[in-house]
């Protein structure tokens, strides 16, 4: 009689997992978007005898079936659990590093020299144009090195940014790398996420000015204001469990004087700054109120002085630092720009002529930059 | 359909539970027959018309043959039946290869069909086979009724990857079988641990076996192409024998009793005692239809070895239509033949852990032509595994995976060892107390745990996301 009870409850436990989740599963709703992971999740694939058939509405619909399973993020919380407790240090491309910062991964073998080259040529040809000045941050992985987990491969960037400084030519290079590898032990890098913070892009601020040979506008570095102690960021959704909280800061002297921003040619706002991100799970698009093609920015400092950027979301917390020097900051998304790129700058450039910045982060340039 | 998607285990599985268990015994094989062919038809809905063939053909060439017992005619009837299931396997499985051969020895250009592959269908065709041969011998009789004959060949728990029944080894339950409570539960037990081999073992060390073969080999330090080719062997140790114990179990629910097809292959002493313990299936299906039809060893030494010769030949070219795995069959006859020779009587003179390590080689070796298609790669990765290709004993990245992979490897090892089942079987006769107390909270607690790990690995395996998406 115990036997029969023990087999009984056996049977049951794994009946009541399946059938309950089951259960739970038909009456889940379907989401469009998932926050979580940054993506769109399958939908219901469409049903047609044909695709029967051939047997893709059958893959469709178990694509469908798992992205849309009940309480999906919570299982993914529960496989990073699992792979913490087997001691993985590199979860959904990210690696988990000291100090609680989760640093993204870029593996070296995705980026060929091939693929090196054709950027360094397109961008050679740009600032041959237009004099421009470049400067290509390091992601975390490069700058936080000691935070890696041990042995952990990693895209060398020092060698693509030796590249091309030798192509472009000293004086259109502005020299982030070692500016911010300085400063490897502040917190120049979001813990949660892919971005450099405020105080990162200060130093690219204080980079770029030593290049252009201008006495930066004075910020106070202690200054800061806080806006945000709850932001998890991009990689912390990757991996789906609650890791920690970064705060979001910017310079208030940015602030000081009247400002007119136009995103994508419509849109008018009086701010650098858009508060309604920090309400959402996108914190940093509180800067320049995330990515737009096209941004155009007019202020009451250095009358006739206009500056041009084309730029990566990098750029979004640095643009800000640079208003206090420009009248007219015009900045392009190339992910987001559909037009010609050569075309849009001509249009744009004042009779006494403009400055050029290309401003991105390493990754990014390799994957986006091109110029047409 | 797989075992290891959201779709089996929470929509295909509880209806056709629910369906099986609530209909009377009289329909219970209409049921599990239509069961399997909508599980089958989910993604190769066009191939079920072949296998709805076979199993008609076969069932025809068995009634035939019963008829026609001890005249000529049943013979010729037998042949008929093996003709068709080796063309059908040929035509689907070996044309492109048998071409491409052609094409590089003539210089022709003979057209590849392209035709995928109908899942399942090496072993489907050898399991009708294995029936109308023992109608033929009359090692048992032909099966009247076909609703019964077709649940024996397209049955879904082991339609997909095994084990390979034998028409004699579950004849009896095609007619009558019981639900048992003891079984159920066992079936539960073991469905839920094979789940767990393959997606929680054989999925991550599948990860690491990607990992390593995605670097060139110019960049694989000697460690490296240890870790991974030890990866790759623990993957489809875990996979393979992880789908037989799902077959294994969910064939017990319904109250059948499947053979074992997997008894702790890498503690074996000999290749020979490997393949004792490897798929067992189809090492005895290759045994008893094979090789000792064509004289076993009864007919002197050479004949012997031509025999296995050939069956290895087979058992090769089965795993896949390529000269790998023909490479891969004849690298296990030319072991077992010089066991057979001198080399058994030699490890059976020494301590077991000499037969153990010569064993692990040999297989370990051997899962470097099964894993990897062209000579020139397997090449270049046995360079590898024997450092001659100047990248020396260790890098850093071989440091990073095993760091990485460390905690799983070893789990992975001691799940290779029959050190658990032992625990288990200790628990179990033990009848103190705390032991069975043990055991009894272990048995309920564990399925559990796995099956919820299991699905969180499952759901997540989707996990691919375009990050820069909004960005």
């Amino acid at each position: 009689m115990d036997d029969k009870r023990n087999s009984l409850l056996t049977i049951g436990l794994v009946c009541a997992v399946l059938l309950v989740l089951g259960v739970a599963d038909l009456w889940n709703s379907d989401r469009v978007y998932s926050e979580a992971e940054n993506r769109v999740l399958a939908s219901r694939p469409a049903f047609s005898w044909e695709s029967l058939f051939t047997g893709e509405y059958g893959d469709a619909y178990e694509k469908y079936m798992s992205d849309q399973f009940v309480g999906r993020d919570k299982w993914v919380g529960l496989k990073t659990r699992a792979d913490i407790c087997f001691r993985k240090k590199e979860i959904n491309g990210v690696y988990l590093g000291a100090d609680r910062y989760l640093i993204g991964v870029n593996d070296p073998d995705e980026y060929t020299e091939q693929m090196e080259n054709s950027r360094v040529a397109s961008l050679t040809k740009l600032v041959n144009h237009w004099d421009a000045k470049v400067m290509l941050v390091p992601t975390a992985d490069n700058i936080l090195t000691d935070k890696l987990p041990a042995f952990a491969p990693y895209y060398d960037e020092e060698r693509l940014l030796t590249k091309v400084r030798n192509s472009i030519g000293e004086e259109h290079y502005i020299d982030v790398y070692h500016a911010l590898q300085e400063h490897a032990q502040e917190p120049i890098y979001y813990r949660t996420d892919h971005h450099w913070t405020s105080l990162g892009a200060y130093y690219g601020f204080l980079a770029w000015a030593d290049s252009v040979g201008r006495f930066p506008y004075p910020y106070d570095v202690n200054g800061r204001k806080t806006v945000s102690e709850d932001f998890q960021g991009t990689l912390q959704s990757r991996i789906n469990v609650d890791w920690t909280k970064d705060s979001i800061q910017y310079f208030p002297e940015t602030e000081k004087k009247a400002i007119s921003v136009t995103y994508d040619f419509t849109d008018t706002a009086d701010s650098l700054y858009a508060p309604d991100y920090l309400d959402t799970k996108n914190q940093y698009g509180f800067f320049l109120n995330d990515n737009h093609a096209f941004i155009e920015i007019h202020t009451e400092y250095n009358p006739g002085k206009t500056l041009f950027v084309i730029k990566d979301s990098y750029a979004n917390s640095l643009i800000p630092l640079l208003t206090t020097h420009y009248e007219n900051i015009y900045v392009v998304d190339l992910r987001y720009y559909n037009g010609k790129l050569f075309q849009l700058m001509e249009q744009y450039e004042p009779e006494q002529g403009m400055d050029v910045l290309v401003l991105y982060d390493c990754i990014h340039f390799l994957e986006d930059f091109k110029y047409y | 359909m797989v075992f290891s998607s959201v779709l089996f285990l929470f929509r295909f599985l509880p209806i056709f539970m629910i369906c099986y268990f609530l209909v009377p015994r009289k329909m219970k094989n209409l049921v599990l027959f239509l069961g399997s062919l909508v599980f089958y038809a989910w993604g190769e809905p066009v191939y079920i018309f072949l296998m709805l063939f076979s199993t008609i053909s076969d069932y025809v060439w068995g009634r035939l043959i019963e008829e026609y017992r001890g005249k000529d005619r049943s013979r010729i009837f037998l042949l008929c039946s093996i003709v068709i299931n080796l063309f059908i396997l040929g035509f689907f499985k070996y044309a492109d290869f048998l071409m491409q051969t052609v094409n590089a020895v003539f210089g022709t250009s003979i057209p590849f069909l392209n035709l995928p592959l109908p899942i399942g269908i090496s072993f489907y065709t050898f399991q009708t086979m294995s029936y109308v041969i023992d109608v033929y011998r009359g090692d048992t009789k032909a099966q009247r009724n076909i609703l019964q004959f077709g649940v024996y060949v397209t049955m879904f728990p082991q339609l997909i990857a095994g084990p390979i029944l034998k028409y004699h080894q579950v004849e009896r339950y095609l007619q009558d079988r019981r639900i048992d409570l003891d079984a159920i539960s066992y079936g539960a037990k073991r469905f839920v641990t094979g789940l767990a081999k393959k997606v929680l073992l054989a999925n991550n060390l599948g990860l690491l076996w990607k990992q390593v073969t995605e670097l060139g080999t110019d960049q694989m330090s000697v460690l490296m192409a240890w870790l991974g080719i030890a990866a790759f062997a623990l993957q489809i140790y875990f996979d393979f024998s992880g789908y037989s114990d799902m077959a294994i179990g969910l064939g017990a629910v319904l109250g059948f009793h499947f053979p074992e097809n997997f008894n702790y292959p890498y503690v074996a002493t000999s290749v020979k005692d490997f393949w004792h313990r490897w798929h067992i299936s189809l090492s005895t299906w290759f045994k008893e239809y094979v090789y000792i039809p064509l004289g076993g060893n009864r007919k002197g030494l050479p004949r012997q070895l031509f025999n296995i010769l050939v069956v290895w030949m087979l058992t090769g070219i089965w795993h896949g239509a390529g000269w790998n795995f023909l490479f891969w069959g004849l690298w296990f006859a030319l072991f077992l033949i010089l066991e057979k020779l001198f080399l058994g009587e030699v490890l059976e003179s020494v301590p077991k852990v000499f037969g153990r390590v010569y064993t692990l080689a040999v297989v370990l070796i051997s899962w470097v032509f099964f894993a990897l298609e062209s000579p020139g790669e397997i090449l270049a990765y046995l360079q590898a595994m024997f450092g001659m290709n100047g990248v020396g004993p260790v890098n850093s990245l071989a440091m990073f995976l095993s760091n990485e992979y460390l905690v799983l490897l070893v789990i992975a090892l001691v799940a290779c060892l029959p050190l658990g089942s032992r625990l288990v079987h200790a628990l179990k006769s033990s009848k103190t107390g705390p032991a069975m107390a043990l055991y009894r909270l272990g048995e309920k607690v564990i399925p559990a745990v796995l099956l919820l790990l299991s699905v969180a690995y499952i759901v997540d395996a989707s996990y691919n996301p375009f990050l820069y998406f909004r960005f």
